[in-house]
């Protein structure tokens, strides 16, 4: 860019966005949505959007995917040291997602030998637990979602932008689902739904298509997880099945340690 | 006699890729000695994050690979899992299912095309100064993108990570009303289409010296060009079913990269956009087909760089088709409503009887916008994965991407020690690595090379 195209954006606040390991999810609904951001923000930091990416201070700092291997730990650090607001975006960010999920059943190390077999023990010397980001740096803002909802990330950032913290409720999927007036796929279908105990925010999107909700927002407040095993089991899901669908995308330990309760 | 120099090309991160990678060619006196493509996005295992949930689970927890083909990541899922059971889809399940993935063709190509590969033609760097300057091109994208994203969110109910495919079925139809208004976006799209690809056809292309790499891609009875298929073609003419993916692709894992690699080191594979051109041009609509005949593609040329082009041409054929595909679906509603009662009963899944074909493992295969993708799945008598392997095409891809880096550097020997043509020769690099749509999420950003002397 020309100095003089530079200076015109200079008094805005800055933004970046930056990825862990993850599907690239959230980048994309950020990449799909910045033309909305361009006219309040300066994008200083988004390499998988550009080539050209400043370092130094940033106002505010979006992150998906988890914390898995060590490079993804220095990379965060130095993240959390740049900026001010850093918010959590996507599951992956805020819980762990599948990655994390599937660490209830089996160790790293297990993976990592079962996939990369002889090659194994290089990886391994580079790899972590998959672990949401507050596991290692503090976070001012989590905003759950696989992929988050494009309406919550632009209130997020309309928030962040008038130096306030966005309000985020997480209450279950069935609260959405109600509103909607949908028939319950849990009680009537006997579909395996997880939107009691699921952070809504989809807007009751499976259900709404006559399908079970899978958890892909992560856990709602207090989720009844007792109560949630009883039907499953009721409509003659086995434990095992039942404990496979609730950590799946991630929320192990509020939903595993509720669970094993 | 001279000095013996060591040196080293180091791209630390590729931008403007899908996932993380980078590039590091070792020079010894003149003459590359290696050259490696290390794909540093963290390690997921998803072959083992599977093992335990039921078949009807994968769809979702495989379409988490990655987010701009996550369609082809829970297609692929279902087709191995049908295949197993052997289960065929009704004509509606079929063509929705095509639909959702022409959607994600159009979405994918128009962001590898518009924001990730002509930015380096353009000559611009950040997408403040794309947006401002090339208002033209930044409106072409976000016209195509979203349009890609509309069809994934009418079939699938999501632009990505889709909730409405699933094994046997879909859990709800798109409403007559929809498909109508999305016909009619599809038809007033093909202009802006066939626009994109006159500007890649119109693209003066680095030379990149390629050799002809073994192309691969999915082949099939359909008429149309497209997307499906049970059989393997390569240019080495044979022809094999996917279910012997593992003895004719041979996927290993390499230390330096956190994703596996295939291929043999003689001739490396190419698979995507322009080894399915190669094999299926003929299938082409009219359109796709005269901006075929016009490029070097249909004289059978091996650069790499044509890959954007060829990418363009399947843009234009995936908007015509999702159209055909539009107008089908609602002609096969009116059909429905002139007979009820004939067409739905047919298709009465018992999922039961089915699974009496348990325990068991199956292959399923899709062309995701750049290339084969392969997911292997093998049940026990309950229908809960025990095992499972995913081959994505960037792991087909890396060897050839090597071996051009190769080659371009071996061309281009005596720029790597002199300071500014050293730069434009990175930057063609990252061009090339961006030219295969390399999606390391999948499998992997600001170029600098460091010259050691020793």
């Amino acid at each position: 860019m020309s100095a003089a195209a530079g200076s015109g954006t200079n008094h805005l606040p800055t933004i970046a966005v930056e990825g862990l390991t993850g599907c690239a999810g959230e980048l994309l609904v950020i990449l799909e949505n910045l033309d909305k951001l361009l006219p309040f923000v300066r994008v200083v930091r988004f390499p998988f959007a550009q080539s050209k990416n400043e370092g130094g201070a940033v106002d505010i700092t979006f992150v998906e995917g988890s914390v898995s291997q060590k490079h993804d730990l220095e990379k965060l650090k130095r993240i959390r040291a740049n900026t001010r607001w850093l918010v959590a975006v996507g599951n992956c960010a805020v819980w762990g997602c599948v990655q994390k999920g599937a660490l209830c059943k089996c160790k790293a190390a297990e993976m990592i030998e079962a996939v990369y077999g002889s090659a194994a023990s290089s990886i391994a010397a580079e790899a972590m637990d998959a672990a949401p980001l507050d596991s290692h740096v503090a976070v001012d803002v989590k905003l759950s979602g696989c992929p988050i909802n494009a309406s919550q990330f632009l209130a997020v950032t309309a928030s962040l932008l008038r130096d306030h913290l966005p309000y985020i409720v997480s209450k279950p999927v069935c609260l959405e689902c109600k509103l909607r007036e949908n028939p319950c796929v849990l009680i009537e279908d006997n579909l395996p739904c997880l939107g009691p105990v699921t952070a809504a925010g989809c807007g009751a999107l499976c259900p709404s298509m006559g399908a079970a909700c899978y958890g892909c927002f992560g856990p709602c407040e207090e989720p009844q997880i007792g109560a949630m095993t009883t039907i499953l089991k009721e409509k003659g899901y086995e434990m095992e099945e039942v404990l496979g669908r609730l950590t799946a995308f991630g929320a192990v330990i509020p939903m595993g340690e509720k669970w094993q309760k | 006699m001279a000095e013996i120099k060591k040196s080293t090309i180091v791209i630390p991160e590729v931008t403007r890729v899908e996932g993380h990678s980078a590039v590091t060619v070792d020079i010894l006196d003149g003459k590359v000695e290696n050259v490696k493509l290390d794909v540093f996005e963290g390690t997921r295992y998803f072959e083992k994050i599977v093992v335990g949930h039921k078949y009807d689970e994968m769809a979702h927890l495989t379409s988490r690979i990655c987010a701009i083909c996550s369609t082809g990541h829970v297609l692929a899922s279902i087709f191995a899992i049908e295949n197993l059971l052997g289960y065929k889809a009704d004509e509606k399940t079929t063509l929705l299912r095509e639909l959702m993935h022409l959607g994600m063709i159009i979405e994918s190509h128009a962001t590898h095309l518009c924001a990730l590969v002509l930015p380096d033609f353009l000559g611009v760097e950040d997408l403040i100064s794309f947006a401002d300057k090339h208002k033209e091109e930044f409106a072409l994208w976000t016209f195509l993108r979203t349009l890609g994203n509309d069809v994934q969110y009418m079939v699938g109910g999501r632009s990505f990570h889709p909730v409405n495919l699933h094994v046997f079925k879909l859990s709800s139809h798109p409403s007559g009303e929809a498909l109508n208004v999305m016909a009619h976006r599809l038809k007033d799209a093909r202009e802006k289409a066939l626009y994109l690809a006159q500007v890649f056809l119109d693209l003066k292309l680095p030379a990149i010296p390629s050799f002809e790499p073994e192309y691969l891609a999915l082949d099939y009875d359909s008429p149309t060009y497209g997307y499906f298929g049970t059989r393997v073609k390569s240019s080495k003419s044979w022809l094999r079913s996917i279910e012997e993916y593992r003895d004719y692709l041979g996927e290993y894992p390499v230390a330096y990269s956190h994703a596996k690699k295939s291929g043999n080191a003689a001739q490396p594979f190419m698979v995507g956009a322009i080894a399915r051109l190669r094999f299926h041009s003929e299938k082409l609509g009219r359109e796709a087909r005269q901006l075929f005949l016009s490029s070097e593609l249909a004289k059978g040329s091996c650069n790499t760089m044509l890959n954007n082009l060829a990418q363009s041409i399947e843009l234009v054929e995936a908007v015509y088709r999702a159209q055909a595909i539009c107008e089908t679906l609602l002609q096969i509603e009116e059909d429905e409503k002139a007979s009820p009662g004939e067409a739905r009963n047919e298709n009465e899944t018992n999922i039961d009887r089915l699974l009496d074909k348990l325990p068991g493992a199956a292959v399923g295969a899709v062309e995701c916008p750049r290339g084969t993708l392969y997911h292997y799945y093998d049940l026990d008598e309950k229908g809960v994965v025990r095992a499972a392997d995913l081959i994505t095409p960037s792991a087909q891809n890396t060897q050839r991407i090597e071996s051009d880096i190769r080659n371009t550097v071996e061309a281009r020997i005596a720029e790597v020690e002199d300071g500014a043509r050293q730069a434009l020769l990175q930057a063609d690099l990252e061009t090339l690595v961006r030219a295969y749509d390399p999606c390391n999420t999948c499998a992997t950003h600001a170029v600098s090379i460091r010259v050691a002397k020793r």
